[in-house]
């Protein structure tokens, strides 16, 4: 009896200890609760004070020492004796602050994030594979390795990272690491390579083929060039140079378009949101009050924490650039130096197609080109949920690319094949572009430096303390005949592939336009003399506009002004919809609800700003109006495009017959008038029903309530906030996508100024006070000192804290 | 006032090993100061628990205070229940078994000799 307790006693304890060593799995991932509670290894050691001591640092593999400035937001300066050392540092420095987030984008990138999360991601990861993502960087990697420089900064980089992987310890793992239970693996440059690949997949894999196909059968061509035209002519294009083209273009055999017979029954994956854009503008001294040019960038992306951006500057003998670095790629991305400044914006440019494969029997060995049986590649893909026995899926590799659905994923039908070309799948080293651009020291430089890219095509942005500003819409793209790039392919005929693409001498692009100012904010890129066929899945119609008037108008500007424009409000859609529908409503028959909304509306300044009521009524009433219209595009059985807003608004005022205005639900045949009245009155309807239940009054920001998502979903480690603006608007704050990097750059003659913010924070450790607080700056459109110091020296006053890392 | 210095050395025991060693080494600790004093069970138990709790208590506490509750303002909420009670009764529990287990073990031995 007593040897049964004292051996239950000893087993207890043992099982016990066991229990809390281990995560658990009970409908919630429950993490290692001994080891993660601990206060001396635990989450609690994740807890980081405002001040910190100096640090002295010492790792393998620097040959000289490393000076590090921290600014008053944690922003590090780096200043190193060489770029080995320079690049090394930068891995490191950016691991410390950011290394959970660097390898969980690369791990969805490479289609990996059920090894995390569990079998919930499998399908989204089956997508990732599907689509060629390591394929992708395998193959960038090679043709990086080519490249004596990009390979040096990509591998310096990488020990870097590696650098600070090896000095972990439990206690100083990063706080998600100990929650979802899991440890690094080691960085190597084809992450960097995976990371490139997945901004390219956020920003160029918009696409609507498989939707615009079936429009096409459904609709007619007629009714297809009404609702989504490939350019909508309204404002100026990025590049407005008529008759400027003087080259001779590449020209290619014209093949007529064969669509497939049958609708495409897929299920297409997930679009990136259209709100992902960007603002991009440079004025020039003439412009300017203080005779220097100001460039301006900020990019619109899902705004999530740990933050997309990670400002650093980066200084050796040769190199000194500040500005927003990716987290997971050497150098800066959007920044400046001492003589230039850049910036990016998305060019929107289609840069995928869809080719139906026929393969010759069910197993899918040999598939059909020109008469020609070829044989398909196939890739056995092992995705190794946690949790979960390892399931395998088959991707087959022809030679456009993988084939991203069949019968097993997102289609419905053994017949229907789709294999993915895609630009980012083709060779490149971006990382070139930006070690160059970091280094560049005049427009010939900038021009030079963009000849390395191919993809995401990108509207870069360029100023010089020179007074040079510029323009340039760069990226790999193919020789479209009309019309190509917007429906599925034939894939069994090789006449049908890309045979040529736009020689980079040729891609559009300005310099010092008479006007004083480029910009570009993802409208269509060209004037129409421009000799090549440009189309893509949508491009933005208000925001570009709004930007070149206030651009146009201004005289003596300054910095400040360049800040009040990215934070402007104004809702220029609303300005040119609203007073025309209030118009077609019928007062007389309003009920309370209905006066109140009619009067704010009425009252409305066309300003998304934090308070305003009317901007609430204005999104409740587009909410309801397109789904209205659009009935028989939402609700159809296939897929369909989405008509644009401006498409949509310019048809209720000149096409309100039009017979996609009758509401296929009633009896009646509604015209547009009639959908203006329906979907007012349901609008409100969902403002009472909004203020029913928060107990608020409707003011925008509360009604749109923004989200700053943590990548993992963890609530408490996200934040709601207050803020104006929305889709449309320069501004481009909607709900989850919004200006994700806010900067200003003054190149003056005596030193180059910048300012800049981002709703974030430089730490992305949930538990430091640099995690979050800069949002609430970012939200007040107020901006950092972005200090820009050439010596560790000089930093001083600026300085917060500081460390040496040196050669152990 | 055995109980006393008992809970003191687990204490302190815990805390000297913890500095350097995973966190289960404090059932090790526990179990060895469990077998060192000669008390009865539900007191080891005790000393075990209290010892754990108060000093895994003490160095969050500190960990918080001088941190602004910038951590356990956000990862509290990933719980159902308060995270310095949860965290008490987690590591309470581990030095009071082990230190239970000790005495045993100790008691099994003077019956034989």
């Amino acid at each position: 009896m007593q040897y049964l307790k004292v051996f239950a006693s000893v087993l207890f304890t043992v099982a016990l200890v066991y229990a809390l060593n281990r995560s658990w799995d009970f409908g919630k991932p429950i993490p290692p609760l001994g080891k993660f509670l601990d206060p001396f290894h635990g989450f609690w050691k994740n807890a980081e004070r405002k001040n910190r001591p100096p640090e002295e640092i010492s790792l393998p593999g620097l040959a000289e020492e490393v000076s590090i400035v921290y600014d008053s937001v944690l922003i590090p300066h780096l200043y190193a004796k060489n770029e080995k050392d320079l690049f090394f540092a930068q891995g490191y420095i950016t691991a410390k602050y950011r290394l959970w987030q660097m390898e969980f984008q690369t791990h969805a990138a490479a289609g990996r994030i059920s090894e995390i999360i569990g079998a919930g991601a499998i399908d989204f990861d089956r997508g990732q594979r599907r689509l060629g993502m390591v394929y992708a960087s395998q193959n960038s990697l090679v043709e990086m390795e080519k490249d004596s420089t990009a390979k040096m900064i990509a591998h310096r980089y990488s020990d870097g990272v590696n650098a600070y992987i090896n000095s972990l310890s439990y206690e100083k793992l990063p706080l998600e690491y100990k929650l979802l239970n899991y440890w690094p693996e080691p960085w190597t440059p084809l992450k960097s390579g995976l990371l490139l690949k997945y901004m390219a997949k956020t920003l160029n894999i918009g696409d609507k083929d498989f939707e615009m196909t079936n429009a096409l059968k459904l609709f007619g061509k007629e009714s297809l060039e009404i609702l989504y035209p490939d350019n909508e002519h309204v404002g100026d294009p990025i590049v407005d140079n008529p008759n400027g083209w003087k080259s001779k273009p590449l020209s290619i055999d014209n093949v007529p378009l064969a669509l497939p017979k049958d609708f495409v029954q897929i299920k297409p994956l997930e679009q990136p949101s259209s709100d992902i854009g960007s603002n991009n503008w440079a004025v020039s001294g003439s412009k300017t009050a203080s005779g220097s040019p100001i460039l301006c960038n900020d990019p619109h992306l899902e705004l999530n924490l740990p933050s997309i951006w990670y400002i650093i500057h980066l200084n050796a003998p040769g190199y000194n650039a500040m500005g927003a670095s990716l987290p997971g790629a050497p150098a800066v991305i959007s920044g400046f130096n001492d003589s230039i400044a850049w910036g990016e914006t998305n060019a929107q440019r289609d840069v995928v197609d869809w080719f139906k494969i026929e393969f010759r029997d069910k197993s899918k060995n040999e598939y059909l080109s020109d008469g020609q049986w070829r044989p398909a590649k196939k890739v056995i893909e092992k995705i190794s949920a946690k949790g979960k026995a390892d399931t395998y899926d088959t991707v087959i590799y022809t030679h456009h690319g993988p084939i991203t659905y069949d019968d097993s994923y997102h289609g419905d039908s053994e017949k229907n094949h789709y294999a993915f070309r895609w630009i980012a799948h083709d060779p490149s080293k971006e990382l070139l572009t930006f070690y160059l651009l970091n280094k560049a020291k005049n427009h010939g430089d900038y021009m030079n430096a963009l000849d390395h890219y191919t993809s995401p095509a990108q509207n870069f942005v360029f100023a010089s303390v020179n007074g040079d500003i510029a323009m340039r819409i760069q990226g790999k793209y193919p020789v479209r005949r009309p019309n190509e790039g917007r429906f599925v392919l034939d894939g069994t005929k090789t006449s049908n592939e890309w045979q040529a693409f736009i020689p980079n001498n040729q891609n559009i692009a300005y310099k010092n336009p008479s006007r004083g100012f480029v910009s570009s904010a993802n409208q269509y890129p060209v004037d129409d003399t421009y000799p090549y066929y440009v189309t893509a899945t949508n491009f933005e119609a208000y925001r570009n506009r709004r930007i070149n008037q206030v651009l146009g108008n201004l005289k003596s500007i300054t910095p400040q002004d360049m800040m009040k424009l990215q934070a402007d409000n104004f809702n220029l859609k609303a300005s040119e919809s609203l007073p025309g529908w209030l118009k077609m409503l019928d007062s007389t028959k309003f009920t309370v609800e209905e006066k109140t909304g009619y009067q704010k509306l009425k009252g409305w300044d066309f300003n998304n700003s934090i308070s305003s009521e009317g901007a609430s009524y204005y999104e409740a009433w587009l909410r309801a109006i397109y789904p209205m219209i659009w009935d028989e595009v939402v609700e159809s059985k296939i897929s369909l495009p989405a008509p644009t807003a401006y498409v949509t608004i310019k048809l209720i005022k000149e096409k309100p017959g039009l017979s996609f205005f009758d509401i296929q639900a009633t009896v009646e045949k509604e015209t547009a008038s009639d959908v203006v009245r329906k979907s007012f009155s349901d609008g409100v309807k969902e403002i009472g029903k909004w203020k029913e239940e928060k107990k608020l009054n409707p003011e925008w920001a509360d009604f749109k309530d923004s989200y700053i998502q943590h990548l993992a979903r963890l609530e408490p480690f996200s934040y709601h906030v207050k803020h104006g603006g929305n889709g449309s608007i320069v501004n481009a704050h909607n709900k989850r996508n919004g200006p994700s990097w806010r900067m200003v750059v003054s190149l003056e003659k005596n030193g180059v100024k910048a300012w800049g913010v981002y709703p974030g924070g430089q730490s992305g450790n949930p538990g430091s006070p640099y995690y979050y607080n800069m949002i609430e700056v970012w939200t007040a459109d107020h901006y950092f000192d972005l200090h820009f110091n050439t010596s560790a020296t000089s930093m001083r006053p600026f300085a917060l804290s500081s460390s040496i890392i040196k050669s152990n | 006032m055995k109980f006393l210095i008992q809970t003191l050395a687990t204490l302190i025991g815990c805390c000297i090993v913890q500095y350097f060693l995973p966190w289960w080494t404090l059932a090790l600790v526990a179990f060895a100061v469990g077998y060192y004093f000669n008390t009865t069970g539900i007191v080891s138990f005790a000393a075990g628990f209290i010892g754990v709790g108060i000093l895994w208590l003490a160095m969050a506490y500190y960990i918080d205070s001088s941190t602004q509750s910038v951590i356990t303002s956000k990862v509290s909420r990933l719980f159902p229940v308060n995270i310095f009670m949860f965290m008490v009764l987690v590591g309470g529990l581990v030095g009071g078994f082990a230190s239970l287990s000790g005495t045993l073990v100790k008691g099994k031995k003077m019956a034989r000799y």
